[in-house]
């Protein structure tokens, strides 16, 4: 909402400067965005008048305007016809800066002299635009022909407008008046209201117009004046000025007036042309199956049965407060005019508004909800402004439909519970003048002020409502600082767990860098993590069909493969869709946060050669029948080839084992015991094949970790190895046995001993490791397994693990025979069971 | 017996000196300070002297075995500085630590979670798929208001509930999510992501992270709600920083106010920070609205308490001086790095 200075000030008497004004009223809650001075880049622009035009001799469509600038007469070559001779007009000579039109940025450009089809032109008419004042470059700005002539324009024109952010409840801020008010009562002066005392009796209607509103819960109140003799033509300079600064095109006289009284008072008006109008008839109601309209803008639309229109005695004329129709409109040739000021349900007319995509000023007004009173008090001013302007001579009020007159209950409030909310006191002094400079009407009984609010205050409803206005007024200024005392609350419904944060604090421990990532993404980037001839679905198009997943499901994943399908990378789910996406690249909420995360790796590895470890921990979001859905913590870990290792440049390669100590760790912290969990084989077509496992504990899966399929990472760009973790936290947590338990250590010296076999390829370690573990008791302490070989020192099919073992007895020191005694338990049990060879 | 030490140590001294290697420096120590060493003779003869210069030698004797072997470790450091000789140069750069990061983002969080909790608010978290019904409805936005133009919605497509899911677009319905689950005192902050149909640029996101902050009780006052962040706007960006409010509207509270705080680049002189205003907006707050109390189920005439929230992006913008609020989620780890 523009508001010019001048005309605010005119309203309120106010003499304050622009600065202060726009300060209070801020501080108020009147949120000025910015304050534009016209003219404060005007340079050496002045008021000329045309003095005579020539035809220019080399080209039809341009003409010689010959300026009168006070001191001077300069011709130059013009392209609008707008003007005539004897206009006053804004001249710019040459040396003068102005807007660039043509620029899509706003850039000022000097005037230079120009020779256009061989004549020179020394300056230049300007436009509105060329002058910063609006967008409109069409024709030039003809000045008031009281503008000074010779003087620079900011005289003529000029001034400062205030833009006021607005929140939606103040409807009556909508208005020069509403902010008026605001601004008289900050300042404490007197509101001139612009609206004429009631002369009705004065010119009664001329004929009778019948008015029938069907439903007063969609139309509350109409009111209509007919305006007779009617020149439709060019309005005054003065009002053009304003509305243009307004930020409102200026057209024609009655169009203009009605504009004017919208920012003036804020109720929008309509004007019918009144002979257009079938059978002296106007009617509010809904549409009817089939009925159609053509609109201003030329469209024929199609009225569906919940737009509300204005209707003649055949058809709608209107769509209410929202479009006019182009059969009514007011054109050179109208007579009689019928002014319309109604009161709409703000409702409808924001759903028809917003469903045919027309929000314009009006509808802005009428979808925060006008009061009904205001509808006449505007039709009084419009056709006094009319009179004003010499467009025609008006009735005040030819008819009035308001069915249902409300009157809204004064508000009770309490005087204690100003303090009580605000935790400051106001004397009762200080209340009352607050909320009289308003204009509310108070009533005081005992301890109590009965509060009426003015009509235009509507959305003062309840005692909170009558303190902010105290509060605000007085200035917020006076509360002071203190501190909330009190008992504090138990434990509240969904508190965040702590041990995310210790998550993530453990994998920053483990060298991952944290992102947080997009929860919106799109299937193509989902479907990316399956090789692309798998599902046989077209690239970048969804996720396959269920045809497709039964074959995967079926063919290239077994029973761990299923069940991290099922839950943790859940790619044959169907997303949640969102109905009006931004783009396509995020059109559906994320059923795992992988595809995402390889992008990053890759985005990274751009500038990175190694360590790249990332990792995510924001939800995934799974759908539920009838419920909200899932949105289960799931943590994704993405890693590169190379990290570093020892010395500056010395790098490691990333393998299996890699991963796995991050993911015994993750869980122990997570207080689940590395040994707890179990590690097994996993086929899934993201992982590569015999270089991925899964996780689980008690059957459940809990994680899955391993180098991304080599087809999957060359579908993500990707230049070399990678690898990725993928860890259902919650279900760790429901795994974890919480806080770790001590158990105490032997305090006598162990005795140590180092073990190498020879096994079958197939034997898994954790076999070994359990064996050993089994074999060893009681008085084994550890097995830790120190290195693998499988080559030429060992025969084909077969692999050497190789094992130091720690001995020792809780209540004395071993002696070396004793430690050999269990040691050679263990290498025989290894012989047995697992057909091991001890290796020379 | 003193003569003989200094002699001893002399010699040994100047064998020192010129001992260049590790197995020199071993034959010195044996030669020197074993067990057949000449010192080690003298020391055990001390014995046998008379009683009245035991002490005496005793004493000289172990300082001068003191002296051989702090000689020997000094000789060992000086070798161990470089095989040529050379210095080691300290100035050379560590070896690789492979520490991670927490995302700036957490560790504003984090922060705020971390000056709020003294005041006695728990944090909590809320779905980030909402119904209509909290998003809107129970914050007193009914469906039509215009007020819902204050916030640009991304809704889900659901074909059994049409126009009821959709992303929230802030952290402000898990204060009824709370409320209606107990009854005060409640003391909460709400951390979490957010949503608006909006396009990005430096200074908007369709995704951000807001934390909202609720206290109810019978007494919490606007000025417990002044005094609150007050302390917060000192506690995260230094104890100089002044608190303004002036008046607002949100729908879900009454009174309104907007904070802005003296910026903290220029101490409130005015500076590009602050776009030359001396100060910056920081969040917004307000009284409960008595409607959004008595749909939860709360007495509005007997609890009260205040409402606010705040956009962390632009708090961590505002903390580590970030111009684009889409490089948070870039995750560029020069940007990890640089904020880690």
């Amino acid at each position: 909402m523009r508001v010019p200075f001048e005309w605010l000030c005119e309203l309120t008497g106010i003499e304050a400067s622009v600065d202060d004004v726009a300060t209070r009223l801020t501080n108020a809650g009147f949120e000025v965005g910015a304050i534009h001075r016209a003219g404060e880049h005007w340079d050496r622009i002045v008021v000329g008048e045309v003095v005579r035009i020539d035809p220019h001799p080399n080209a039809d469509r341009l003409n010689l305007p010959t300026v009168n600038t006070g001191s001077e007469e300069i011709q130059v070559v013009c392209g609008a016809w707008n003007f005539e001779a004897g206009d006053r007009i804004a001249f710019a000579p040459a040396g003068a800066r102005l807007w660039d039109p043509y620029a899509d940025e706003p850039v000022l450009k000097e005037l230079k002299p120009t020779r256009i089809r061989g004549v020179v032109s020394r300056g230049m008419l300007c436009s509105t635009k060329e002058l910063g004042i609006s967008d409109d470059h069409e024709g030039i700005l003809v000045l008031d022909s009281g503008a000074p002539l010779g003087r620079p324009l900011a005289e003529a024109l000029g001034g400062e407008v205030l833009e006021f952010e607005l929140k939606a409840n103040r409807p009556d801020a909508l208005s020069v008046l509403g902010i008026a008010r605001e601004a008289a009562a900050l300042y404490g002066t007197q509101v001139r209201s612009p609206i004429p005392d009631d002369r009705a009796g004065e010119h009664g209607p001329s004929q009778p117009v019948q008015l029938q509103i069907d439903d007063p819960a969609l139309c509350a109140r109409y009111s209509a004046a007919l305006v007779h003799d009617v020149k439709v033509g060019e309005s005054p300079a003065w009002m053009r000025d304003r509305l243009e600064q307004a930020g409102v095109r200026p057209i024609t006289t009655i169009v203009d007036a009605t504009n004017y009284v919208m920012l003036e008072l804020g109720q929008p008006l309509h004007a019918f042309d009144w002979e257009t109008v079938r059978g002296g008839f106007i009617g509010v109601r809904t549409a009817r199956p089939g009925e159609r309209l053509v609109t201003l803008d030329g469209q024929d639309r199609e009225l569906t049965p919940e737009t509300l229109c204005i209707v003649d005695a055949e058809g709608p004329v209107a769509l209410a407060g929202v479009m006019g129709g182009l059969d009514t409109e007011v054109t050179d040739t109208t007579a009689t005019v019928l002014l319309e000021s109604a009161t709409f349900d703000p409702v409808s007319i924001r759903r028809t508004a917003h469903r045919l995509n027309l929000r314009s000023e009006a509808s802005r007004r009428f979808e925060k909800g006008l009061p009904p009173e205001l509808t006449v008090l505007a039709l009084r001013r419009c056709v006094q402004l009319i009179e004003e302007i010499g467009a025609g001579r008006g009735e005040i009020l030819t008819a009035d439909a308001y069915p249902e007159p409300s009157d809204p209950a004064p508000v009770a409030l309490a005087f204690d519970r100003i303090e009580r909310l605000m935790g400051v006191a106001y004397d009762r002094g200080e209340v009352r003048q607050a909320l009289s400079s308003l204009e509310f009407g108070l009533d005081e009984v005992c301890d109590e002020l009965r509060v009426t609010s003015p009509f235009w205050r509507r959305d003062v409803t309840a005692p909170a409502d009558v303190v902010e206005e105290v509060a605000r007024l007085v200035g917020y200024e006076r509360i002071p600082d203190t501190l909330p005392t009190g008992q504090v609350m138990d434990l509240a419904p969904g508190e965040i767990d702590e041990r995310d944060d210790e998550a993530r604090d453990v994998m920053a421990g483990l060298g991952f860098a944290e992102c947080v990532t997009y929860a919106l993404t799109s299937e193509a980037r989902m479907a990316r993590l399956v090789p692309p001839d798998l599902l046989d679905a077209p690239p970048d198009s969804p996720l396959g069909d269920e045809d497709a997943w039964a074959t995967v499901r079926e063919s290239a994943m077994d029973g761990a493969g299923r069940a991290l399908a099922d839950r943790l990378l859940p790619l044959d789910r169907e997303p949640l869709r969102l109905r009006n996406p931004l783009s396509m690249e995020e059109n559906v909420l994320r059923l795992t946060g992988l595809g995402t995360m390889l992008e990053t790796l890759r985005a990274n590895r751009r500038h990175a050669d190694r360590d790249l470890l990332l990792f995510d921990f924001q939800p995934s979001f799974l759908a539920r029948d009838g419920d909200l859905p899932e949105e289960p913590n799931f943590l994704t870990a993405v890693i590169g080839e190379r990290v570093s290792a020892g010395r500056w440049n010395e790098t490691g390669t990333v393998e299996l084992p890699f991963v796995r100590g991050v993911v015994d760790e993750l869980l122990a912290r997570s207080g689940l015991p590395a040994d707890e969990a179990s590690h097994d084989d996993l086929q899934h077509p993201t992982f590569a094949s015999g270089a991925s496992a899964a996780v689980a504990y008690r059957g459940r899966l809990l994680a899955a970790y391993g180098e991304v399929d080599a087809e999957v990472a060359e579908a993500f760009d990707l230049d070399e190895r990678s690898w990725a973790l993928l860890v259902d936290m919650p279900a760790v947590r429901e795994a974890s046995a919480g806080p770790p338990s001590f158990s105490a250590w032997s305090e006598y010296p162990s005795a140590l001993r180092d073990l190498a076999i020879v096994v079958d390829a197939e034997v898994s370690q954790a076999e070994v490791n359990d064996a050993i573990l089994r074999a060893g008791r009681p008085l084994l302490q550890s097995a830790r397994l120190f290195d693998e070989y499988r080559g030429e020192q060992i025969p084909p099919g077969k692999r050497s693990l190789a094992y130091a073992l720690s001995y020792a007895a809780p209540d004395r020191t071993l002696t070396d025979k004793q430690a050999d005694r269990a040691h050679n338990r263990v290498v025989r049990a290894l012989q047995h069971r697992l057909g091991a060879e001890l290796r020379g | 017996m003193q003569e003989r030490l200094d002699a001893l140590l002399t010699s040994a001294r100047a064998e020192l000196a010129v001992a260049a290697d590790d197995a020199a420096l071993e034959q010195w120590r044996v030669t020197h300070l074993g067990r057949r060493s000449e010192l080690t003779g003298l020391l055990r003869s001390v014995g046998s002297l008379p009683r009245e210069e035991r002490r005496e030698a005793g004493q000289a004797a172990n300082a001068a075995r003191r002296e051989l072997e702090e000689a020997l470790e000094t000789r060992q450091t000086e070798l161990r500085r470089g095989a040529d000789g050379a210095q080691l140069d300290v100035t050379m750069p560590g070896y690789p630590v492979r520490l991670g990061s927490l995302h700036p983002l957490t560790r504003t969080l984090r922060e705020i979670r971390r000056v709020l909790a003294p005041l006695g608010f728990r944090a909590v978290s809320g779905p980030e798929v909402e119904w209509d019904r909290y998003n809107f409805e129970l914050l007193n936005i009914p469906a039509d208001h215009p007020a819902r133009d204050m916030w640009d919605t991304f809704h889900i497509d659901d074909k059994a509930r049409p126009g009821e899911l959709l992303l929230r677009t802030h952290t402000s319905p898990v204060q009824a999510r709370v409320m209606e689950q107990i009854q005060p005192p409640v003391r909460v902050i709400v951390p979490g992501k957010v949503y608006r149909y909006e396009d990005r640029d430096a200074s908007h996101e369709a995704e951000f992270m807001q934390v909202e902050g609720l206290a109810i009780d019978k007494h919490i006052t606007m000025a417990d709600l002044r005094g609150t962040l007050t302390y917060f706007v000192r506690a995260m960006f230094g104890p100089d920083r002044e608190l303004r409010i002036r008046a607002s509207y949100f729908p879900f509270t009454e009174p309104s106010a907007e904070a802005e705080m003296s910026c903290h680049a220029c101490n409130g002189d005015g500076c590009p920070v602050c776009g030359g205003t001396g100060w910056i907006e920081i969040l917004g707050s307000g009284m409960v609205h008595p409607k959004v109390l008595a749909d939860v189920g709360y007495d509005p005439d007997v609890y009260q308490g205040f409402a606010f929230g705040m956009g962390v992006e632009r708090i961590a913008m505002l903390k580590y001086g970030v111009t684009d609020i889409r490089s948070f989620y870039r995750n560029d780890l020069r940007f990890l790095r640089q904020l880690r």
